[in-house]
């Protein structure tokens, strides 16, 4: 009776809460979309996951690409959220016909953020430093190049071989720009030569970057662009039904209703490379058999997902919509209980248990619906919650887990899958030389035939499996104009962020 | 009074020696180290060994021990893995936020719990004092999380009062937009305390009531109520100070769990960062510097209590 109490007590509760927060709507106002844009506006961008510091050159993490890429520190060349390459610090480029020479034109007249003027060494001098220290992230990626040159504005690499994802990595991080010599902290400062400075960072609350009014391009539009960071999702919408925030990212599309309420903002989806990675310990033991492995992928309903996070779509390979080499791989792996069951008999698999790692910040949802998928053709499903480290540790380095379960958000990395000692533990020989096939083709579709041939027999391997390509959710307030609605897990190019002071 | 102050310096010097020797060996049990989290997840373990190198994670741990605490002596917490910065300035800085986070809190439980409790148990029996104890009982029972949650959909979402999460950039030179950011965490702090409080202060003026002196001072003319007043409270603002030690390390719980949730750039949501960081030298600073705190507040609290309590001065 008491429980029973309890139970009328805390729906009463939960209700009344749940009409307060309907209330709201009525008293916040809602923004003006007719408004001038102001160029001396701060936009308040909500972000998720803080960066450990702001070295860029060694510190791991889409954290830091998302924020500091385009928008603080450039390259020769850059990517459009179309994920399309254009001219950044050089005005235009050529390719030899045999693949193994890259020219580009620097443009004159360009200084970093402290003066200096950038001159053709220094951007020899930042592509050499990144390819011979080993320490710093993606150095492999120029690891094809053998010389880098500057001749006048003229900057030449030459390659052993040709290397189709040469201008894809120089989007990145390996071929971002820095002064020769620079003396300046990169761990807590910056001296690049993008549209905005680093103007504060307050550790555990928030980024601040001001306009560089002596960019070479078109400034930025706003005067300051502020990334709070605030983790949880209930928060963020407290905080932009409060009106203290203009964007909201890494949102859950579940809340649309409660954040469209009022007017002020609107929900925007936009396509990702974020894949929901369920990694197989295929070295040994039952995974190591394809049909246990194949069993598991058709007794997970993928729609669950998509459902689940009111987001998204399924996939069915390594490769997501956005990357080259994508095809539609759902006829590989459908959902198919009777057919894992099957499998899973022909296996001679019997009262399988497995242990799933999983990091403590993704939704519990999705450890949730595999449990139950699993439990219902006799897979027994345990699961780890580990927090990162302790996942980079068992999983990553020692290899000592059964099933895994991370977000991979990296755009183009299907080398992943073509090296045997990654966590993922998948080794074919086929597709080891199909993939080194594409990155040596000069033809770019040609490459991406490749890839997909590649991605194909990785799927049909049932290498791992891919519960989702998650789509990136943005809240936009209505006074807002610009703002990137795709991949902002790892880009957000502020260029024509706009605020309206409506 | 001078040889019991020595004696419990000497136990709280042990005290801060035992926990840093306590923090270091156990962040060390961890898994996963900061090279590893640097390097991320495209990389070989080549990159991840010549980060270790490069921080110096390679050296053994008696020397790192050694490393720590002569820094600690000369007054230095130490310098973070990842930004470089020193841990003393870091906590410095923090503080700003969490020490008002915590006097805020601890005075609106002292506020709203001693005279409160006192009045439940005077009314005890009677419907004021039934609903006071009910209800703290309830309001202990709450999750802090929860609470937070609730004030925010009321004071921030619904009626806009107080800002919903985050702290002024400006800080503490606007004072306004400061104090207005601090009151809604205080507030949720300091009601699941304070509840807790309300109903100590009320077992202890309960205990007094039936004391001895409290009879024979009704007995000699005094109402009830004034005898209680008069020699009670003091007995139960002894009982009181000895609790303080206690909460204050609650308060400090609560500060991490709260700044999370109000996204506060205070001492507890840099501890959970760095925690996840595995950036362990400024966790370890950060850790000790909490303890040492909560260690000294306890020593304070003892000699008050010892002044305080003419009954203990007596027999020392």
């Amino acid at each position: 009776m008491l429980r029973r109490t309890a139970l009328a007590a805390s729906a009463l509760l939960v209700s009344a809460a749940l009409l307060l927060s309907a209330c709201a709507g009525g008293t916040t106002d809602a923004p003006t979309p007719t408004g001038e844009p102001d160029p001396d506006a701060s936009a308040v961008i909500r972000l998720v996951l803080e960066p450990s510091n702001l070295d860029i050159r060694q510190t791991a993490g889409a954290a830091l690409d998302q924020i500091l890429v385009d928008n603080i520190y450039e390259g020769l060349i850059r990517r459009t959220p179309e994920q399309e390459i254009e001219p950044a610090l050089a005005s235009d480029w050529t390719v030899s016909e045999d693949g193994l020479t890259y020219t580009f034109d620097l443009r004159e007249g360009i200084t970093f953020h402290d003066g200096q003027a950038l001159t053709p060494q220094d951007v020899v001098w930042s592509l050499t430093t990144r390819r011979d220290t080993p320490a710093f992230s993606d150095s492999q990626r120029l690891a094809n190049v053998t010389t880098i040159t500057a001749e006048g504005q003229t900057i030449t690499l030459t390659l052993a071989a040709p290397d189709s994802t040469l201008l894809w990595n120089l989007t990145g991080r390996a071929g971002l720009i820095f002064k020769e010599g620079d003396t300046v902290d990169y761990k807590t400062a910056e001296n690049g030569t993008g549209p905005f400075v680093l103007d504060d960072w307050r550790q555990g609350d928030s980024i601040t970057f001001a306009r560089n009014d002596q960019y070479w391009g078109d400034t930025a539009k706003v005067g300051e662009v502020v990334f709070a960071y605030i983790p949880d999702n209930q928060a963020a919408l407290n905080a932009a039904l409060a009106g203290e925030v203009d964007v909201v990212t890494g949102f859950d599309a579940n809340l649309e209703e409660q954040i469209e309420a009022d007017g002020a903002y609107e929900l925007v989806l936009g396509a990702s490379t974020d894949k929901g990675t369920l990694a197989f310990n295929q070295t040994s033991g039952p995974l190591a058999d394809k049909r246990v492995r194949q069993a598991i992928r058709q007794a997970i309903d993928h729609e669950g997902f998509i459902e689940a996070a009111a987001s998204g779509q399924t996939l069915y390979g390594p490769i997501p919509e956005l990357d080259p080499g994508y095809e539609d791989l759902s006829e590989v792996a459908p959902y198919d209980p009777e057919a894992a069951r099957a499998l899973l008999e022909e296996a001679g698999v019997e009262d399988l248990t497995l242990t799933l790692t999983i990091p403590n910040f993704y939704s519990t949802t999705i450890p949730q619906i595999l449990v139950s998928d699993l439990n219902e053709v006799g897979v027994t499903l345990e699961v780890d919650s580990v927090d990162f480290p302790t996942w980079l540790t068992d999983v990553y380095t020692n290899h000592d887990f059964d099933l895994s379960y991370v977000l991979h958000t990296e755009a183009r990395d299907f080398e992943n899958w073509a090296d045997p000692t990654y966590y993922f533990t998948y080794d074919n020989a086929e597709v080891q030389a199909l993939y080194k096939e594409s990155v040596a083709a000069t033809d770019p579709d040609e490459a991406a035939e490749l890839l997909a041939q590649a991605a194909r027999i990785v799927s049909e391997d049932a290498a791992a499996d891919w519960l989702f390509n998650a789509a990136s959710v943005v809240a936009v307030g209505t006074n807002i104009t610009g703002m990137p609605s795709i991949n902002v897990n790892a880009r957000i190019d502020l260029a024509d962020l706009a605020k309206s002071d409506g | 009074m001078i040889r019991y102050t020595l004696t419990r310096l000497a136990l709280l010097l042990l005290g801060l020696f035992v926990a840093s020797v306590l923090i270091f060996l156990t962040l060390r049990v961890l898994p996963g180290d900061v090279a590893q989290l640097i390097a991320g997840t495209s990389s070989t373990p080549e990159q991840v060994a010549s980060i270790r190198e490069q921080l110096g994670l390679d050296e053994p741990l008696v020397a790192q021990y050694a490393d720590w605490i002569g820094g600690v002596l000369r007054g230095d917490l130490g310098t973070s893995l990842l930004t470089g910065t020193s841990v003393t300035e870091e906590l410095a800085e923090k503080a700003q936020v969490t020490i008002p986070l915590g006097v805020f809190a601890l005075s609106i439980a002292l506020v709203f719990s001693l005279p409160l409790g006192v009045i439940s148990a005077m009314r005890r029996g009677r419907a004021a004092g039934t609903a006071l104890s009910v209800g703290s009982q309830a309001l202990a029972a709450v999750p802090v999380v929860w609470a937070g949650m609730m004030l925010v959909v009321v004071f921030a979402v619904w009626l806009g009062w107080l800002p919903a999460q985050g702290f002024p950039r400006a800080g503490w030179s606007d004072p306004s937009a400061a104090v207005r950011a601090l009151i809604l965490p205080a507030l949720t702090i300091g009601i699941v305390e304070g509840a807790m409080l309300l109903r100590f202060v009320r077992s202890a003026t309960l205990q007094a009531v039936g004391q001895d002196y409290v009879r024979t001072a009704a007995a000699k003319g005094l109402t009830r109520d004034a005898a209680l007043i008069r020699h009670g409270l003091p007995n139960v603002g002894l009982s009181v100070v000895t609790v303080l030690g206690l909460q204050v390390a609650g308060i400090i719980v609560g500060a991490v769990v709260i700044e999370q949730l109000f996204s506060l750039p205070g001492i507890g949501r840099m501890l959970v960062a760095d925690v996840s960081a595995r950036d362990l030298p400024k966790v370890q600073g950060e850790l000790l510097a909490l303890t040492g705190f909560v260690l000294i507040v306890g020593f304070v609290v003892d000699l008050v209590h010892r002044g305080l309590d003419p009954r203990q001065r007596e027999t020392s």
